[in-house]
């Protein structure tokens, strides 16, 4: 895919807090690309910084080639979908969405024909007279993404446009947002600090920490092969056993020395470090494949849905281990002396 | 816990002597202004508008009311147009030069009048401004600016900056924003601003005694007929001004409450 945007060496302080140390990111042509990192990490200041509300301290902004970093907002081929929305609450859905194209001097006519089909698009047709008071959050939601879409932006910046719908109406328009994506493939810069949606929805996730970014890839990437011991740790319920690097991408720790997948990114031999294994790559009892065995004792097993989490105390280190749920339940009880097994493709060295 | 019907009626009673005593001496202008007053005493027997029909031919009256409504309209449009621009500028950002304007806009409307006005005439005559109805609205318009400025900049910061934000990204320029956006969400806190101002306007007397060449407001004219008594077509005067007064409440209660705004900002 050819490059869209790209940054570097991108810095910004407020003051003296540094909030971004020089960013160098490459945004994809009609890719969906998701910032993901808990506040304070730096993500909306990027998104801010593309879309021309704050103009970085260091570093180049390149769209074609040109340097955009300190041109004007309203000069830039990039539309917004605010976190509030920020709809114009005099004007009615149909003017809201028709505003971008009327303030470029399109006839009446034509942003009358464009704004039905954008309404059609995001399935508000019947509501083009309402206005923004008389919609619910999700409707407003849509109107917001209607007027961003409209113009035909390069890229589409979506500041955690979510955050503020509950978790059932969250799940509808990620996969609204998802097909919309598909439908128009224009480009879009998705911020959130919410894992599950970056990984639901993303071709590539950017995380970031502290103003860093810290690791870009398919969500698949960064949630089976994390880089560092902040990602390992983000996308929740990990287990992270702490030891010492060895050679040959190996961590010596109290439950003895186990082999880890090396892919050029872990601590050199002799640091600190951590092995990292999913809770779902652990199979109870010795499986065909797996490179790894321990041995250790049931201390909890926790239904939850889906899945039952069972703790197994391993050498006094306590991994946790996910397993599908069964109606009946698991033949597993607090106490019982099991062998748990995992592949070394599973298992990851990161630096403590 | 029920109260006794006694104590209800007895606070009712007290509730109605308090009302006829802060508003029986507004109504009694009104109702002696259509009877004819003679020697002192008001002549119930007959209905009239005498009072009314020598009002219009008051000449000094009249154009002190002239005059009065020159003042209000002009320091209301000059008040509203600076107080919206200081009001945009202040709410753009913060810093020390911003945090000065403010103080310097709310100084005459905290400032005791006559110090206000005092100001005013000192700086007139250095600046060697005769005193004229030009003088009168420029003091009008440093005095009512504090209130307009200030409705402004509440309602520009409920307003919030990601409308504005919003405006520009999808390609508007700066006046198409201004005129587009902010103006629309900006019309009842102008409406509102300018109505109260202008009530503001209407009654000043301290600063225009200062800065006055020979015009009179009716404020001032008023004053001056009191050395000499009310004639009784003062009374229509007063009857006619709490009418239009009771309206101008009436359009600013609709207008500041905001309801454009409500259910807005989820």
């Amino acid at each position: 895919m050819a490059v869209l945007l790209e940054l570097k060496g991108v810095g910004k302080a407020f003051g003296a807090t540094r909030v971004l140390e020089h960013i160098d990111l490459a945004v994809e042509d009609g890719e969906f690309i998701t910032i993901l990192g808990p506040s304070g990490s730096g993500k909306t200041t990027i998104l801010r910084m593309i879309g021309g509300f704050t103009q970085p301290d260091q570093g180049q902004i390149l769209l074609d080639g040109r340097d955009i970093a300190h041109d004007p907002i309203n000069r830039r081929p990039f539309n917004t979908v605010f976190q509030d929305y920020a709809l114009f609450p005099h004007m009615t859905v149909a003017g809201n969405v028709g505003y971008g194209l009327k303030v470029r001097g399109t006839a009446n006519a034509v942003i009358k024909q464009r704004v039905g089909e954008v309404l059609d698009l995001v399935q508000l047709g019947s509501l083009a007279a309402r206005y923004p008071a008389q919609l619910s959050g999700g409707q407003r939601q849509r109107v917001a993404l209607a007027r961003a879409i409209i113009c035909q932006p390069r890229l589409i910046l979506l500041d955690e446009p979510l955050a503020a719908l509950d978790v059932e109406l969250r799940k509808q328009m990620q996969e609204f947002l998802k097909d919309i994506h598909r439908e128009i493939k224009t480009t879009f810069l998705f911020v959130t600090h919410d894992q599950e949606e970056a990984i639901a929805m993303a071709d590539r996730i950017c995380v970031m920490n502290y103003g860093k970014i810290l690791q870009l890839g398919s969500p698949t990437e960064v949630y089976y092969r994390p880089h560092s011991e902040f990602v390992a740790r983000f996308f929740g319920d990990n287990n992270l056993i702490e030891g010492v690097a060895g050679d040959r991408g190996s961590v010596a720790t109290p439950i003895g020395t186990l082999p880890c997948a090396a892919d050029g990114t872990e601590p050199a031999a002799g640091a600190k470090a951590f092995a990292v294994i999913r809770p779902e790559a652990i199979r109870i009892g010795n499986e065909p494949g797996a490179n790894t065995v321990v041995a250790g004792q049931v201390s909890s097993v926790n239904f939850g849905g889906a899945a039952t989490v069972a703790v197994v105390d391993v050498a006094g280190v306590p991994l946790r281990v996910k397993l599908p749920s069964r109606a009946e339940g698991l033949p597993l009880k607090v106490g019982d002396r099991v062998q748990l097994a995992w592949r070394t493709e599973d298992c990851r060295l990161v630096a403590a | 816990m029920k109260r006794s019907p006694l104590a209800t009626l007895l606070l009712s009673l007290v509730t109605l002597l308090v009302f006829i005593l802060l508003y029986g001496p507004i109504f009694i202008p009104i109702v002696t202004s259509f009877f004819t007053v003679k020697y002192g005493s008001v002549d119930w027997s007959q209905m009239n508008l005498d009072a009314y029909a020598k009002l219009t031919g008051n000449e000094g009256v009249i154009e002190a009311v002239e005059n009065t409504f020159i003042v209000g309209l002009s320091a209301v449009a000059a008040s509203l147009v600076l107080g919206t621009v200081i009001a945009l500028h202040c709410n753009s950002g913060k810093s020390r030069s911003r945090a000065l304007l403010q103080f310097v806009v709310f100084l005459p409307f905290l400032m005791p009048p006559i110090i206000t006005g005092l100001s005013l005439l000192i700086f007139f005559r250095e600046v060697s401004i005769d005193r004229s109805m030009l003088t009168i609205i420029i003091g009008h318009t440093v005095f009512v600016l504090a209130l307009v400025y200030r409705t402004i900049l509440v309602r520009l910061q409920g307003i919030g900056f990601s409308m504005i934000e919003a405006s520009y990204d999808l390609g508007a320029s700066a006046p198409q924003t201004f005129f587009y956006v902010l103006l629309p969400n900006l019309k009842s806190a102008l409406i509102g601003a300018g109505v109260l101002a202008f009530a503001l306007s209407f009654d000043e007397t301290m600063i225009t005694i200062l800065v006055t060449g020979t015009q009179n407001t009716l404020p001032l004219r008023l004053w001056a007929m009191m050395r000499l008594g009310f004639t009784p077509d003062i009374n229509a005067l007063v009857a006619i001004i709490l009418a239009l007064t009771t309206v101008m409440v009436l359009i600013a209660a609709r207008y500041l409450i905001p309801k454009d705004f409500a259910g807005a900002d989820a």
